[in-house]
């Protein structure tokens, strides 16, 4: 179920709430009472995959046992590959094939896999306890303890990408403990101001894009509407973070403190401050299990330097392929990899750039790049660029409303996180009533939409 | 996490809890009452005048969208008799049907419905006229589907009509509910004009029509093969649908005109597929009194004339007073009607 349904905001959180409320004062009921709410979330979805998520769980944490008694790290080193050949075989499969389809001219494929949800993010958490279970900074954890850390429900569809070291300790505190009052303020505060975000300002964007990129996999975009095509850049910010901010106002409501996911990435002055502050917890991960393994291989001391370029493409690239199996994604994260060294360069050789012109070049070149992120084919997103040589249709940015809205609230409001702490640095009833009525209207406005998914599942 | 939203400055944990306590009864409490406000007002109003809630007396309504105004229209008891269809029904006139007839119509054609819609509305009719004086179906090229399925072009509020209120309850907590309520508050003020209560609107009105993209006739190169089954989806469950009415309802079904041109060639596996289609829609009013299957859909002078029609598949007003006499008559003499076609 989607967090902006009715069935997630009107039957399972409340029964959950409920039902948690009552193991809370025992501390052996806490975790097991939490596993079990979230396996029914996720086989809510698609009770095909719970065996999926269940199993990996068990043997991940098997093998992480099993390396603990015995110190042969080959253990580790077999269920990171495991984990990574599941999620090859799920999502990169069909990609693979057809790939080696158009090289070698003979036919593979397609093969009939859904894509089990949150596996993206499932595995990447495996691989972090297990990584630092090598290193012999992450301890051993009862079950209960490691299935909390990958099913928990409010982040174990798309994140946020939790640590096992932010998380694990908060699992099985008592929720209900003295100032439960105000964490429950907060959370509430977090999933009022992320369904905004999803509601009120991503899903208008889609409605009014979507025809735009349906059109571009056809033919030529009518002149003018391209333009268009730039809001998903902003779709796809609320979207995910509005999507985020729930899932952390959710873990509050449940005693964890979730790490935010995005820092008002498109106030950022370049690209690498961007990625500061865009998806932050992906980018996390990536830096430490993926860029500083790249960076600091012991390859040639004399290249250092080029080493450090070529793992942050690298990086990048297999970033955008993280995203989904497709060469459009490989090529947006490569541009991406690809700024971020110009903008290394430039700090090193160039000179300091005012703001705004900083500003101004990182979020055009964060929309345009985005484009190709959506557009599905390279083809596609051709079209649109084609379409951009055109002035705008001034009748379709007339209606282009809510991607102005997005872009005003994306350039000058802050973070939610700051927002949350702004509206709440102290105890006023009136601001209360407010988010109440706002959840009333969001509540509204649910009730006629038919429900977006948030973009950031397919991932 | 920041220590502004993870450390409390209140002096004492007592205090803590009693302020942040009233800040979650504020938003609970401005939550439910906002909710339960907003759910007394839609009941009270009853937005789509469905005849389920409602204490405020408000009649009709303002809505330009057959799709949910025809609750309001299917449940006037000043009709006795309804007319379902599609864009290809619009035109015709339920005031003329009346007058021809002496029974007292009601237009409740929907654009773009098929046969799944248009018996939902069929039975919500029925369900408040349970003894109609008669009934007229306009059968376009949707009856003759063969997908079991019989897949929507548009979504559709089945809620609307269906039997359950609790479903239509549900419905009812949203901001086009909320649209709805706020017309209908306009209409009790007397600030808004009540949609026409027959539900006729001029379809030729809509614009002046255009014949394009130019669409070939469907499957025509294709020779018949065979014989052609006359199960269609569609006229099974307008059948079931017809078993529940009084033996002596007449029904009319009215295969509508397009233009010539889009008439499958005889021998062609289409043209097998439509007579198909018309024999089965023939045999689920063979024997019932007072009823008629009429085929408007031929080759004459009329339907080769494109002034005739809006674009392909849309007749004008000089065909719907022709399509009005030949229902007439054959609610008054069935299929031993003339028809002047």
């Amino acid at each position: 179920m989607l967090f902006n349904s009715y069935a997630f905001l009107l039957v399972f959180l409340p029964v959950a709430i409920v039902v948690y409320r009552f193991a809370d004062p025992y501390p052996r009921l806490r975790m097991p009472v939490l596993v079990a709410l979230s396996l029914v979330f996720y086989g809510y979805w698609d009770v095909r995959f719970l065996p999926l998520l269940a199993g990996s769980i068990l043997i991940n944490w098997l093998a992480a046992k099993y390396y603990l008694a015995t110190r042969r790290g080959v253990v580790v080193t077999a269920a990171i590959a495991a984990n990574l050949l599941v999620l090859g075989v799920f999502k990169y499969l069909n990609f693979f094939a057809e790939t080696l389809a158009s090289l070698s001219g003979a036919a593979f494929g397609p093969f009939a896999l859904a894509l089990p949800l949150g596996i993206s993010f499932f595995t990447f958490h495996h691989i972090m306890y297990l990584v630092d279970l090598r290193k012999g900074k992450a301890p051993e954890y009862a079950l209960d303890r490691y299935a909390m850390y990958i099913a928990f429900f409010p982040q174990a569809i798309a994140g946020p990408i939790a640590r096992w070291s932010e998380v694990m300790q908060q699992f099985g505190r008592q929720v209900y403990a003295p100032g439960w009052q105000r964490q429950f303020a907060l959370g509430a505060t977090f999933i009022v101001l992320g369904l905004i975000q999803k509601i009120l300002l991503a899903d208008p964007i889609g409605h009014l894009i979507d025809p735009v990129y349906a059109q571009a996999k056809l033919g030529p975009v009518p002149a003018g509407n391209s333009w268009l095509a730039l809001g998903f850049g902003f779709q796809i910010l609320f979207d995910f973070s509005g999507y985020s901010d729930i899932a952390i106002g959710l873990g509050l409501l449940f005693g964890v403190r979730l790490p935010y996911n995005f820092d008002a990435p498109l106030r950022s002055s370049s690209v690498q401050d961007l990625w500061q502050r865009w998806h932050m917890t992906l980018m996390a991960f990536l830096r430490d299990y993926l860029f500083h393994p790249l960076a600091n291989a012991r390859i040639g001391r004399r290249h250092r330097l080029l080493q450090h370029f070529a793992a942050l493409i690298l990086t990048m690239a297999l970033c955008g392929l993280w995203h989904g199996a497709s060469w459009t994604f490989v090529l947006w994260g490569t541009l991406h990899g690809c700024a971020l060294v110009i903008v290394s360069l430039w700090r090193r050789y160039g000179w300091p750039l005012p703001f705004l012109l900083g500003w101004a070049m990182t979020v055009v070149f964060a929309l345009l790049s985005a484009v190709i992120f959506r557009a599905g084919t390279l083809e596609a997103a051709w079209r649109i660029y084609q379409g951009l040589a055109s002035l705008p249709d001034w009748g379709a940015v007339s209606g282009a409303r809510p991607i102005f809205l997005a872009a005003l609230v994306a350039f000058l409001l802050p973070a939610t996180q700051d927002i949350v702490a702004w509206l709440n640095a102290r105890p006023r009833a009136v601001i209360a009533a407010a988010l109440g009525l706002a959840a009333v209207a969001l509540l509204v406005e649910l009730g006629d939409q038919d429900a977006y998914e948030f973009v950031y599942f397919q991932f | 996490m920041s220590s502004s939203t993870s450390s409390s400055d209140a002096p004492g944990a007592e205090t803590d809890a009693l302020v942040w306590g009233r800040w979650l009864a504020a938003f609970l409490g401005a939550l439910a009452l906002g909710a339960a406000a907003i759910f007394a007002l839609v009941l009270a109003v009853d937005p789509y005048d469905s005849g389920r809630f409602g204490i405020l007396g408000i009649e009709g309504v303002y809505d330009e969208s057959p799709r949910t105004a025809n609750a309001s229209r299917a449940r006037d008891p000043q009709f006795d008799s309804a007319l379902f269809g599609n864009s290809t029904g619009q035109l015709l006139k339920p005031s003329e049907l009346s007058r021809l007839t002496g029974a007292r119509f009601v237009q409740l054609t929907v654009p773009g419905t098929g046969p799944r819609e248009q018996l939902a509305i069929m039975d919500f009719f029925l369900r408040h006229h349970p003894r109609p004086g008669a009934i007229v179906l306009v059968t376009d090229a949707s009856w003759c589907q063969r997908d079991p399925a019989l897949p929507l072009q548009h979504p559709f509020p089945f809620w609307l009509y269906g039997e359950s209120t609790l479903d239509y309850a549900g419905r009812l907590f949203s901001s086009r509910a909320l649209g709805r309520t706020w017309r209908r508050v306009l209409l009790a003020m007397g600030l808004r004009q009540r949609s026409a209560p027959d539900g006729y609107w001029d379809y030729e009105a809509k614009g002046p029509g255009e014949f394009a993209p130019p669409i070939a006739a469907q499957n025509d190169a294709a020779p018949a093969s065979g014989p052609v089954s006359e199960s269609f989806p569609g006229v099974t469950l307008l059948g079931d649908a017809l078993k529940k009415l009084p033996a002596d309802v007449p029904v009319v079904l009215a295969m509508p005109p397009t233009f010539s041109s889009m008439l499958p060639r005889a021998g062609s596996a289409a043209k097998a597929e439509e007579d198909a289609c018309k024999a089965a829609l023939r045999r689920v009013i063979a024997g019932r009194p007072r009823s008629n299957f009429i085929d408007y859909r031929v080759d004459n002078a009329l339907t080769r004339d494109r002034a005739n029609f809006m674009d392909f598949g849309h007749y004008r007003a000089i065909i719907a007073r022709r399509m009005e006499q030949g229902i007439a008559e054959s609610i008054k003499s069935g299929d031993k009607a003339r028809i002047e076609f």
